[in-house]
């Protein structure tokens, strides 16, 4: 296998490994975990280099692993005093525990190649050369065993709990009187994140785990709802990026996580400008049909109200309800291409698809069930609610 | 090092009045970023000005640090903006949206740097020094950027106090009242986003929500009135800069940053224990006194209990009647006696008139119970 080879490799399995606990992370509002774990793990991986002074040992992991949850624990126990949100609580914990990290490599290993840009970039360049040898014979690089072991793992408990996983995210009170644990639920997820996050981060560093996990979740997120869906396109995102971010970073010489990250960034702005019905292009143009359909309902609503020929006249309408006249054009030309309305000389009057359309809008307004406008709902954005 | 050395040598004098600047600065506007929830937008925006920096440097060529430092507000503002239009327009929640811009600003912003370094320019050495700060290359000019940008922010302050303040508390009110919500939020995001960007270079990108924070949650626990939290997290900032500058220059290889941000630290984990108030080890003192409390009111009723229907209800028992009651103790009992609701004769208790009339009506809301 050839280097460019191993290097898409790994990337790809790191992003597929972190994209799984991170759909759950975003579901359950607890992103930002994933950032303070990642600051965190420094000072396990600190103490465990000054234990051992073996920077390959498996205790770094551990210990890395180990900080990662005591953060976690850390900060829920902030948050059962009370005393700050929980944001404060994570804000809190993942600097002091960081600072402490930067002051013991500071203090004694200074003159140890623990390089803080190392933990922040990884260097995914130099993984093909920290290879596996067995009795002489090259297994391949050391990162792609652990990362691949580690997706393994995170696969196989998926598929064992995703149920319990399921239910416990979208419905946690369900889940508890179900008797399924959502503290073992959690602790679990929360170990998985925290494993994944050491693993990956020898390769890929401490930021792009962090965008690993959030950003193909939150790009899959605002293109479906369904949990299965949001999975797969989430993995499909994130190897997608790894992939295209490798290249990116050979044409431009720079440094391979950062340009993966980039190209998670660009697609990320992609969906959100362009998706369906959640980008935001879709919204603004909803939310501007919204505003013609309730202003569209206030005049007909108005209309009904008047009687006499002088008060149905155009520029007085216009004038009564105080709209701009390129606003009263656009629904008096709404009003009538739907006909509900005939203008005459000037002179609005509501047909009878129109008197019928206001008692059965005022009948939704004053009861507010549904079945009233529910033929309705085809043809306005208004009452898609 | 003598005392007097921190206003003689030109270093810690600066380096000192830099941190304790930004310390209160960071107090001050961190107070309204944490009461509005928005903790760690501080952390988001520190890693979103990275990008900024970079291309500031692109374009121009010089590391002057006004440019860069320009680059930084205006690549921090795009973010800010950025996850107010994801938390407004999608479905995504706050949380998620700062970890995006976090970590995708940041790794665009990493990836610019390394681009960068391989250029032939020799001039983009030192550019990373933004991710971690180093307080010790502030020089006079930086320290009096930051002391113009805490007055100005100070000013802004006192002018919108009442309209941040309803702003914080109240946002429908304040609506319906007719203000521009809009505006005033985006005049406190500007004011945070600019602290960020002055702090960025002396703590450094990392530990720059920290400072915004700790000051503000420590503070926090002392006091509910705003204006006296604002004040005092101004002061607890201030404080941490000088003790953190103080620590880490005396000795050696401590980076100031860590330093200062442990030192907040401790002043948050002071001020969550003793606090008089909302501090945990009241609240523990609190607890136990209303369970004593509590477990009087039981034994008293309990001996009613047993009193009440005899004829005479000053009939001495034995107090080993009450050893299977649990919440009696030696010192209930003393307690007791000297509210006079009982009597003590060795190893007797008896229950006088003013302790059953008590314990008679413990239970129910009698107007002339006292």
């Amino acid at each position: 296998m050839n280097p460019t080879f191993e290097i898409q490799l790994i990337a790809a399995i790191t992003a597929a490994a972190c994209a799984i606990p991170g759909v759950f992370l975003v579901l359950r509002k607890m992103a930002l975990i994933s950032d303070a774990i990642s600051h965190s793990i420094l000072p396990g991986i600190v103490i465990g280099f000054m234990i051992t002074q073996d920077l390959a040992s498996p205790w770094l992991i551990l210990l890395a692993a180990a900080s990662g949850i005591l953060t976690v624990v850390l900060v829920e126990l902030i948050q059962k005093t009370g005393l700050v949100k929980e944001d404060t609580a994570i804000g809190l914990v993942f600097p002091a525990l960081f600072s402490i990290g930067v002051l013991l490599i500071a203090k004694n290993a200074n003159d140890v190649h623990l390089d803080v840009d190392a933990v922040l970039l990884g260097e995914l360049a130099l993984a093909p050369f920290d290879r596996v040898f067995i009795d002489g014979t090259d297994y391949g690089p050391k990162s792609l065993w652990i990362i691949t072991t580690i997706l393994i793992l995170t696969v196989g408990l998926l598929l064992a709990f995703y149920k319990e996983l399921k239910l416990s995210t979208f419905d946690i009170g369900l889940s508890s009187a179900l008797g399924f644990s959502p503290f073992i639920l959690h602790y679990g997820l929360m170990s998985v994140a925290s494993v994944t996050t050491v693993a990956s981060f020898d390769a890929v560093g401490a930021i792009l785990v962090v965008a690993l996990m959030i950003a193909p979740a939150a790009t899959a997120y605002l293109l479906t709802t369904d949990l299965k869906k949001m999975l797969v396109l989430s993995i499909v995102f994130g190897v997608s990026a790894a992939i295209g971010g490798y290249w990116l970073a050979k044409l431009l010489n720079g440094s391979i996580s950062g340009s993966i990250t980039t190209v998670l960034g660009v697609l990320f702005l992609f969906v959100y400008l362009f998706a369906p019905s959640k980008g935001l292009i879709a919204v603004l143009l909803r939310q501007k049909r919204q505003r013609i359909e309730v202003s569209l309902l206030t005049f007909l609503l108005h209309l009904n109200n008047h009687n006499s020929t002088e008060e149905r006249n155009v520029a007085h309408l216009q004038e009564h309800i105080n709209w701009r006249s390129v606003r009263a054009n656009t629904v008096l030309q709404l009003a009538k291409n739907n006909n509900l309305i005939t203008i005459k000389d000037n002179i609005v009057t509501l047909t009878q698809k129109g008197l019928e359309f206001t008692e059965r809008a005022l009948d939704y307004i004053i009861s507010n069930k549904d079945e009233k406008i529910e033929d309705m709902k085809n043809d306005f954005f208004l009452f898609r609610g | 090092m003598e005392i007097t050395s921190f206003f003689t040598d030109y270093t810690l004098r600066t380096i000192t009045i830099g941190t304790a600047v930004l310390g209160a600065v960071c107090g001050m506007l961190g107070s309204f970023a944490v009461l509005r929830k928005q903790s760690l937008l501080g952390d988001a925006i520190s890693h979103a000005a990275l990008p900024g920096i970079a291309i500031a440097f692109l374009i121009t060529g010089t590391k002057d640090s006004n440019v860069l430092l320009l680059g930084a507000l205006v690549s921090g503002l795009i973010g800010t903006f950025w996850i107010r239009g994801i938390v407004t327009k999608t479905h995504l929640k706050t949380d998620t949206a700062l970890g995006l811009i976090l970590s995708l600003f940041f790794g665009f912003g990493m990836l610019l740097l390394t681009y960068i370094q391989k250029q032939p320019n020799a001039n983009q050495a030192g550019l990373d020094k933004y991710l971690f700060g180093q307080a010790a290359t502030l020089v006079e000019s930086d320290v009096v950027l930051m002391v113009i940008v805490t007055s100005l922010s100070l000013f802004v302050m006192l002018l919108f106090w009442k309209e941040f303040k309803l702003l914080l508390f109240d946002k429908e009110y304040a609506l319906t009242l007719g203000f521009n919500t809009k505006l005033i939020d985006g005049l406190i995001s500007f004011f945070i986003v600019l602290a960020i960007v002055i702090g960025l270079q002396t703590v450094g990108v990392v530990l720059m929500s920290a400072m915004l924070l700790a000051p503000a949650a420590a503070a926090r626990q002392w006091t509910n009135s705003l204006g006296v939290m604002v004040f005092l997290a101004a002061v607890l900032g201030a404080f941490s800069g000088v003790f953190g500058t103080a620590i880490s220059a005396s000795q050696a290889n401590l980076s100031t940053g860590p330093v200062i941000v442990l030192v907040a630290a401790v002043f948050v984990t002071i001020s969550f224990i003793f606090s008089p108030y909302r501090g945990i080890l009241f609240k523990q003192f609190r607890l136990l006194k209303s369970r004593r409390e509590l477990e009087l009111q039981k034994t008293l009723y309990f001996m009613y209990s047993i009193v009440e229907d005899h004829t005479d209800i000053s009939k001495p028992h034995a107090i080993k009647m009450l050893n299977n009651f649990k919440g009696f103790t030696k010192k209930t009992l003393a307690k007791l006696e000297t509210k006079e609701w009982i009597i003590i004769q060795g190893q007797n208790w008896s229950l006088t008139q003013t302790g059953f009339l008590e314990a008679q009506n413990l239970y129910t809301n009698l107007p002339d119970k006292k």
